[in-house]
């Protein structure tokens, strides 16, 4: 029992140690929902206000979306390969 | 009545070992993820594009003052880390990602953070977000076509792609601010990724070349009485 919770712990403190895998989720996660925030604000102040001042807003949401997407999948197709590969 | 203490007791002790092999399990798995760190260091560029998010903070005088200590503190804590990481006080081991060159000299995270201080406190945003973009999309998109398709061709893929950031960002500009500033604009981002320095990050002077090209435009054309500068992309919510 004692060596069954000195692993666990040892495996506690080697998952705590790889910041990557803390950092992985937020890297994906933050972009898309900035991206989404940007659309959601073009659409409340620009689009159902008829105004085109606002068109950044969109133009930036997209980019971000789509630019955050296309390094997004690969990234986490190499996650898993690696755990096949385990 | 003590038949039935017993297995209830015997029922409890058996879930809880069941639990604690459960959860063994689950943290063995997750130690046993690994993550790609070229993939990894791609995937920290086009993050870096969230922050333009700041641009959308509301207006008033405490965001405001916000909007300065903020990013000065996180770089200040950037600068504190890479600094004892560099001292050997922070094993190198644990920052991940990190490439060989970097081990005695600080990370290019450091350099991105800095530059992307610099061009939100000094710089108007019509010049900081197209730099920003450019650091986040164009770096990895030559980094990875400059493994399939060769230096020349990466740099000429980059050069298109800066430009466009240059061109939407500045959609509202005249016409021969359109021409100008994605020609001038991107030639900086190139020569700032193309272009390696001992000292000095790409990841900086990516954004920063630009930045500062444009900057002198602006205020050469200023000095003339031309105002080249669109309206701002982005407005405080």
């Amino acid at each position: 029992m004692e060596k069954k919770n000195d692993t666990r712990k040892e495996n506690i403190q080697k998952l705590l140690l790889r910041l990557e895998l803390w950092f992985a989720p937020v890297l994906i996660i933050v972009p898309i929902g900035a991206s989404l925030f940007f659309l959601w604000d073009w659409y409340v102040r620009g689009f159902s206000t008829g105004s085109s001042v606002y068109d950044g807003e969109l133009f930036l949401g997209l980019l971000l979306l789509v630019g955050n997407l296309a390094f997004d999948i690969p990234f986490l197709r190499s996650i898993r390969t690696l755990r096949k590969k385990e | 009545m003590f038949f039935s203490e017993m297995t209830a007791r015997d029922a409890f002790k058996f879930t809880k070992q069941k639990m604690t092999e459960y959860q063994t399990e689950i943290l063995e798995r997750m130690n046993a993820i690994e993550v790609d760190a070229h993939w990894f260091r791609r995937v920290f560029h086009t993050f870096a594009a969230s922050f333009l998010f700041y641009y959308l903070l509301p207006d008033q005088d405490w965001i405001n003052l916000g909007k300065i200590v903020l990013p000065v503190i996180i770089v200040l804590c950037m600068v504190v880390v890479e600094y004892r990481r560099i001292r050997g006080d922070l094993d190198h081991q644990r920052f991940f990602g990190l490439r060989n060159y970097e081990k005695k000299r600080p990370a290019s995270y450091l350099y991105f953070g800095v530059a992307i201080l610099l061009l939100f406190l000094l710089f108007p945003q019509q010049i900081a977000i197209p730099c920003i973009l450019c650091a986040s999309f164009t770096d990895p998109i030559i980094g990875e076509s400059r493994y399939y398709l060769g230096k020349k061709r990466a740099y000429a893929i980059g050069f298109v792609i800066s430009a466009f950031f240059f061109l939407v960002t500045w959609y509202r500009a005249d016409w021969w601010v359109l021409i100008l500033v994605p020609l001038l604009g991107a030639t900086g981002a190139v020569m700032g990724e193309a272009k390696k320095l001992k000292l000095v990050d790409d990841d900086f002077m990516i954004q920063m070349l630009p930045a500062i090209l444009l900057l002198l435009m602006w205020q050469g054309l200023l000095a003339i009485g031309i105002n080249m500068l669109p309206p701002p992309m982005l407005h405080p919510l």
